[in-house]
Formats: C-alpha cells, sequence, structure tokens
C-alpha cells in the first residue's frame, strides 16, 4: 500500500475520540463515589467524623493522601500524552512521600516509648490492610483505561503514578471509616497499602499501556 | 516565538473538530517530515522498511490524535509518536536504537520520490481483517472512492462506513502490535 493511498482512508475516518480528561471524569466521579458509599454502608464512616476533619493531625492523612492523589493524577494525564514523558517529572510525589516521613518521625518523637508499638500496631491493621487495596481497583482501573486510550511512551512510569494516585484517593476515602489518628499508625500501614497496590500497578502498566 | 510546525497546530485543531479536508492536509504536510526522521533514524531498515514504519507512524498519529493538546506544539507530540514506533519497530527485528529526540528537528523532510514505495506490512495487515473491513480499507484508500459512494456500493449507510473504517483501522493497529511482538 502507497502512504499516499493510507492518508486517504485515514482522513476519511471522521469518528471523533473523546478527549481524555473527560474520559477521566466520566471514569473517577463514579469510581470514587462508589468507595465512598462502599465505605459509608459496609464499614461505616467514623463517629466523630466532623470532629476529626478539624483536627490537625487526623486530616493530614487525608490531606496527604488526596494530593497524592491529585498529584498523581496530574501526572498521569501528562503521562497519557505521548510526549509527556519527556516533561513529566515525578518530584512532587517525593515531596509528598517526604511529608509523610517526616510526619511519622515527628509522631515517633513526640509519641512516649512504652506507647510507640501500641499506636504502631493498632486495631484496625489488617482491615487498613485489605479495604485501601479493594478501594482502589476501581480508580486505579479508570485511570489506567484512560491511559491506554492515551499514548504513553513511559508505560511503567504511568502504570506507577496511576497506581499512586488511585490508592491515594482509597486512602483517603478509608480515612473517613479509620479512627487510628496515630501518623505512626497511618504512615505505615496506609503507607504498605498503596505500595502494594502501586506495584501491582506497576507491573500492569509496564505489560498493558504498549501500543 | 513562530516556532518551525506551528503551521500544523491549526490544521489538526480543525481536524480534531471534524475538518477531513484539514485534516488530509495535515496527514499530507507531516508526511515528508516524519518520513525524513523515520529513514534518517532508521535507514538500515531500507526504503521499503522505512515506509513501513512511517505508514505505522501515520497509524498511530491517526488513532492518538486526540492526545493532541490544543494550544501545545504539534511537533513534540508527532515527533514522540515517532520516535516510540521507530524504537518499536527496531525492537521488532530483535535489534535496539538510541534516538535522542533533540535531533528530529534538525532532519530534513524527505518526499516519497518518483516512483512511490509499496510498503508491504500495511497491505499484508489489512488482508487479515475481515473481507468488508478490507474492502471499504480498499475502497476508499487505494481505489479513492468516497465514504458515500462506497456505502452505496456496498448497501451500507454513510455512517456505518465511518463507523466500520474507524474500527478496521483500529483492528490494524492492533493486528500490527500482535505481529510485532
Amino acid at each position: 500500500m502507497k502512504t499516499d493511498d493510507l492518508i486517504r482512508a485515514l482522513a476519511a475516518d471522521t469518528v471523533r475520540r473523546p478527549h481524555l480528561r473527560t474520559t477521566l471524569v466520566l471514569g473517577m466521579v463514579p469510581s470514587m463515589a462508589i468507595a465512598v458509599l462502599a465505605v459509608w454502608f459496609v464499614l461505616g464512616f467514623r463517629a466523630d467524623l466532623l470532629t476529626a476533619l478539624v483536627t490537625p493531625i487526623s486530616i493530614a492523612r487525608i490531606l496527604l493522601t488526596g494530593v497524592l492523589g491529585l498529584a498523581a493524577t496530574r501526572l498521569a494525564l501528562m503521562l497519557a500524552r505521548p510526549e509527556g514523558g519527556q516533561v513529566a517529572r515525578l518530584w512532587p510525589l517525593a515531596a509528598v512521600a517526604a511529608a509523610a516521613l517526616g510526619l511519622l518521625v515527628w509522631a515517633y518523637v513526640s509519641t512516649p516509648a512504652e506507647a510507640r508499638q501500641m499506636a504502631t500496631v493498632g486495631k484496625t491493621m489488617t482491615t487498613c490492610l485489605v479495604t485501601i487495596p479493594l478501594l482502589s481497583v476501581l480508580p486505579v482501573a479508570t485511570l489506567l483505561y484512560v491511559l491506554r486510550q492515551g499514548a504513553t511512551t513511559a508505560p511503567m512510569r504511568a502504570g506507577f503514578v496511576a497506581g499512586l494516585a488511585g490508592s491515594g484517593f482509597a486512602a483517603a476515602i478509608y480515612a473517613l471509616h479509620c479512627t487510628e489518628d496515630s501518623p505512626l499508625f497511618y504512615v505505615t500501614w496506609y503507607g504498605l497499602a498503596i505500595m502494594g497496590v502501586t506495584l501491582v500497578s506497576t507491573l500492569i502498566g509496564a505489560r498493558a499501556l504498549r501500543w | 516565538m513562530a516556532e518551525q510546525g506551528d503551521e500544523w497546530a491549526p490544521l489538526l485543531m480543525a481536524a480534531n473538530a471534524g475538518d477531513a479536508r484539514a485534516y488530509a492536509r495535515f496527514l499530507q504536510a507531516v508526511t515528508p517530515v516524519l518520513r525524513g526522521i523515520v529513514r534518517a533514524k532508521g535507514g538500515s531498515l531500507g526504503t521499503a522498511g522505512c515506509e513501513d514504519v512511517l505508514q505505522e507512524v501515520l497509524l498511530a498519529i491517526h488513532l492518538k490524535r486526540h492526545t493532541w493538546e490544543p494550544g501545545n506544539p504539534v511537533r513534540p507530540w508527532a515527533y514522540a509518536i515517532t520516535r516510540h514506533k521507530v524504537i518499536d519497530a527496531f525492537r521488532a527485528r530483535g535489534r535496539k536504537i538510541d534516538l535522542p529526540i533533540e535531533d528530529f528537528a534538525e532532519v530534513l523532510a524527505a518526499d516519497a520520490g518518483p516512483d512511490p514505495t509499496e510498503a508491504a506490512d500495511m497491505a499484508k495487515m489489512i488482508g487479515m481483517l475481515d473481507t468488508r473491513s478490507a474492502t471499504i480499507i480498499r475502497k476508499i484508500g487505494l481505489e479513492g472512492v468516497s465514504v458515500a459512494e462506497t456505502g452505496a456500493a456496498m448497501t451500507m449507510s454513510e455512517g456505518a462506513v465511518r463507523v466500520a473504517l474507524h474500527r478496521a483501522l483500529k483492528t490494524l493497529a492492533i493486528l500490527r502490535e500482535r505481529h510485532v511482538k
């Protein structure tokens, strides 16, 4: 086939595909809504949610995970474009991680030695480690779908940010239920759950986002 | 700063808004430039091999044209797709290639030449489509028949032809992917 013939065929195809941002919003809004409803109906919001929302140490984890979700989503949208691999910088994510580690160190220092172990292990570690990955499934799947509709030239990195974004949002939503307010608990276990989801998403991305 | 290649942006913008004529002009404008790049970077693939890669690039540009962000320059976007596909072509042949994207802007455009090369891969891939899809692509591409006439000849509505054409092109890209990996 001559290239001019191909061009003629391509030019005749006027079916338009939606903008990636549109696809993202259409997928993310229901995914997040389902996650919030699932936490609400299955686990229940924490009884003192309103108080928690104005308590700095408690709101910090919603802020941290939420900012992680937003920053990583922005990077995912960037990486969905072919030239995004050249311009996307991952350092904002490192800044969020550094803030979380700073909080962890601060909590370690400010918690009395004999209380540290109890604060770290908490009472709901298992629920946390199971629920956050479950809540991540739809948001991460949505982001991977958007990336697949896009044209990433950095499949692994794209899978990585999709995992961070989806699990970051999932953790923020889980925090509406979780009453473990010590950073020793939430930086550790939320962090572990997020890392697990991100690892899986990175591996999926490396395979599924090629084109 | 009027960067070279910005003249592509209005064409692609119109194309993405559904203007088929602007889109054809866009594809005709980028083709010699991308051919130049593919030949400069992938010369060892031979002229026909380069034309194969170029056609793959064009198909990718076509199917991914919604990933261009209006307001951004078109060139870095088109170059990134080209680079991706050239690397892919080398990988498919079990070879490696190092392609710094900074060099792309310095490459001269290349015309197909007086006797345009027949690239073999795309024809092979079209042969793997179902008969109806293959006929639609051949009629519109090779014979230059319009969508409306193709519909009339195949007793399909114009809209159905368009949808079938779109699906066929997507399938071509998937076939290509499988073929390569």
